[in-house]
């Protein structure tokens, strides 16, 4: 991918300001067509801000978010789905009484080719594209592994699979950027290492280019291959992992001042 | 064996009717020779089960707890009364204020005019709920309550048009089993086909959590509208063939005690479940009638009661509470009885009965 491409994703100079308090400030991202990038920060820091203003369930104060070159600032989530940027969310939300099957299958709606006179109806196009949604739903399921589980209701799944879930859920929109709101959290060593695999896998499989917000620093250090690092709302530190980790203002954020020192000192 | 899959649905077409034509033969003949009073609560049961599912649409598969459905069934009784009465009828119940040309001149038969109720009701479901569904939850409720309230203040009041609070009388009995049976089947119908398709899912997906819905791409706005359109062109069909089933009609009749008792009704068959509307659709109305004992004046042990209106209400109540202690989702909750289900439960009891004996 030669440096002049149009990059996936930009956020420029984005300010969000909820009354006195400014949660995100000139807040600059360029996440290239194809990676994996990283968003963390410690608590606070506004990272899931920065997904809200992206997805469009908030209106920045200002700047402009840019997928693939076209401004998008301020459409509805829907519409934002429909240019191709799908998320999940920090405290799952999933509807709980679909079944798993049905869970994917709303996120097929927004493609659908049929419109209501003709479901109602019943006619073959309809019909049509029923068993076709249906099909690329238990796709989307076994990429995922939870094909086993496609009556189950949504809420009877365990945790780690409820997140799973989300994930294939928002696969199904066909999105080109994935928002990942910290998808391993609460999920115990061997899971995180099975979302690990997931996440990657689903770059290569989808070509969906991905950013990342984590706490589990052995996620984002593992797989993200460029980070940037936000506290109180603030960019400290953009770069790849290796330098993110010798970086000292991250480290003074996370870590607190007292920390730096003690650190210079062994 | 492709001869069979093609042949397979061919006779489950052919199947469903014959069944529908033998159900309706049944209802023409027993239109005239079923006992009246039968007849009558039969016509109410086809009209509230698909009133009900209307607000069902609304408040149990879509999850906005619209409490507006008395107003959309003013809208179509008084839509549909107005242009099947006919012109001397008319100038007869007029005599405060004539009717408005062109009203007062025209007479349409029973479905043009039934179709012009769906037509008006769903336009003032549009206008209602455009702005309304922008609420959620209690806000919601309330807003289309006092829309509803609305709705019937002006319907007492632009009397050159409604005749005001003496309301109409000598509306033509159009109503029958076959026009109130035959809505409740469509109704149905729409219910089952909508919650099958893509667009049904969108709307449990909205009830269960708008937020991720709307990520996911659902245009919140025009689902929310669908629901509420549809939720309102059922009411106001029903409310059309309530008119012409007791032939008379005034403002009074849809004050918030009728939204209260469809939404009885959709509460206890369970709101999301479309066999539950209709089964509780039926018992709850079959109930009101039957109650009605309960208010007369009687000797019970040599002890002459007096009959205490409203008592029925009393007792309704009482069974409503008994229900949700026992059933929180009413009866059905969100489930369906559907052929499937029922053969699976079938072949289940055999499975049982035969192990027993072995």
């Amino acid at each position: 991918m030669s440096k002049n491409t149009v990059p996936a994703l930009v956020c420029e100079n984005v300010t969000m300001k909820f009354g006195g308090l400014t949660a995100v400030s000139d807040f600059n991202l360029r996440v290239p067509e194809g990676a994996l990038y990283g968003l963390i920060g410690p608590n606070g820091a506004g990272k899931t801000t920065v997904f809200n203003i992206v997805s469009g369930v908030l209106r920045p104060s200002a700047g402009a978010i840019k997928l693939f070159g076209d401004d998008i600032t301020g459409l509805s989530p829907d519409r934002i789905a429909y240019r191709g940027i799908a998320r999940t969310f920090q405290n799952i939300r999933l509807f709980q009484n679909l079944t798993v099957l049905d869970n994917v299958l709303v996120g097929l709606h927004l493609r659908r080719e049929v419109n209501l006179a003709q479901a109602l109806l019943a006619l073959p196009q309809h019909r049509a594209e029923e068993a076709r949604m249906a099909q690329t739903a238990t796709q989307l399921l076994e990429e995922v592994g939870l094909d086993d589980f496609s009556d189950y209701r949504a809420n009877a799944l365990p945790y780690g699979q409820q997140r799973r879930l989300e994930i294939a859920r928002a696969l199904a929109t066909k999105p080109k950027v994935l928002l990942l709101d910290e998808p391993a959290a609460g999920m115990n060593p061997a899971e995180t290492e099975n979302l690990m695999r997931l996440i990657t896998d689903i770059r290569e499989e989808f070509g969906v280019t991905i950013l990342l917000i984590e706490h589990e620093m052995k996620v984002v250090m593992g797989i993200c291959e460029r980070m940037t690092v936000l506290d109180h709302g603030e960019i400290i530190a953009e770069g790849t992992p290796a330098e993110i980790q010798r970086n000292e203002r991250v480290i003074k954020a996370y870590l607190g001042g007292g920390a730096v020192v003690g650190n210079k000192g062994s | 064996m492709a001869g069979k899959s093609i042949l397979k649905p061919i006779l489950k077409i052919a199947a469903v009717c014959a069944a529908l034509v033998l159900f309706f033969l049944l209802l023409w003949w027993g239109q005239e020779h079923w006992d009246a009073y039968a007849v009558r609560i039969l016509n109410l049961c086809g009209i509230y089960i698909a009133i009900t599912l209307g607000l069902n649409l609304c408040n149990g598969f879509t999850g906005q707890f619209s409490l507006g459905i008395a107003g959309f069934m003013a809208v179509g009784a008084y839509t549909t009364a107005l242009l099947t009465m006919a012109p001397e009828i008319k100038q007869a119940v007029y005599f405060i204020e004539p009717l408005i040309y062109p009203l007062n001149s025209i007479q349409w038969g029973f479905f043009p005019a039934l179709l012009m109720a769906a037509v008006v009701s769903g336009i003032v479901g549009f206008l209602v709920g455009a702005p309304a569904i922008r609420f959620r939850g209690d806000y919601l409720a309330i807003t289309t309550l006092g829309f509803a309230e609305i709705i019937r203040v002006v319907f007492t009041n632009i009397v050159p048009i409604t005749n005001g609070a003496l309301g109409l009388k000598g509306i033509p009995p159009h109503t029958d089993l076959v026009w109130s049976w035959g809505f409740a089947l469509i109704c149905i119908a729409i219910m089952a086909r909508l919650m099958k398709s893509s667009f049904g899912r969108a709307l449990k997906a909205i009830r269960d959590d708008e937020i991720a819905a709307e990520a996911m791409g659902v245009n919140l706005f025009s689902h929310k509208c669908l629901a509420f359109v549809l939720s309102a062109m059922m009411a106001g069909v029903g409310g059309g063939l309530l008119g012409n089933l007791i032939t008379t009609i005034d403002p009074n009749m849809f004050r918030f005690p009728l939204t209260f008792t469809v939404l009885m009704m959709a509460v206890l068959g369970g709101l999301g479940s479309i066999t539950g509307t209709v089964i509780s659709a039926v018992l709850v109305t079959v109930a009101m009638e039957a109650l009605r004992a309960l208010e007369e004046p009687r000797v019970i042990f040599g002890l002459a009661l007096p009959g205490i209106p409203g008592m029925r209400m009393v007792v309704f109540s009482i069974a409503l509470m008994i229900v949700i202690l026992f059933f929180p989702k009413g009866f059905m909750g969100d489930r369906e009885i559907s052929l499937d289900r029922a053969k699976r439960f079938a072949t289940r009891l055999c499975r049982t009965n035969t192990s027993r004996q072995g």
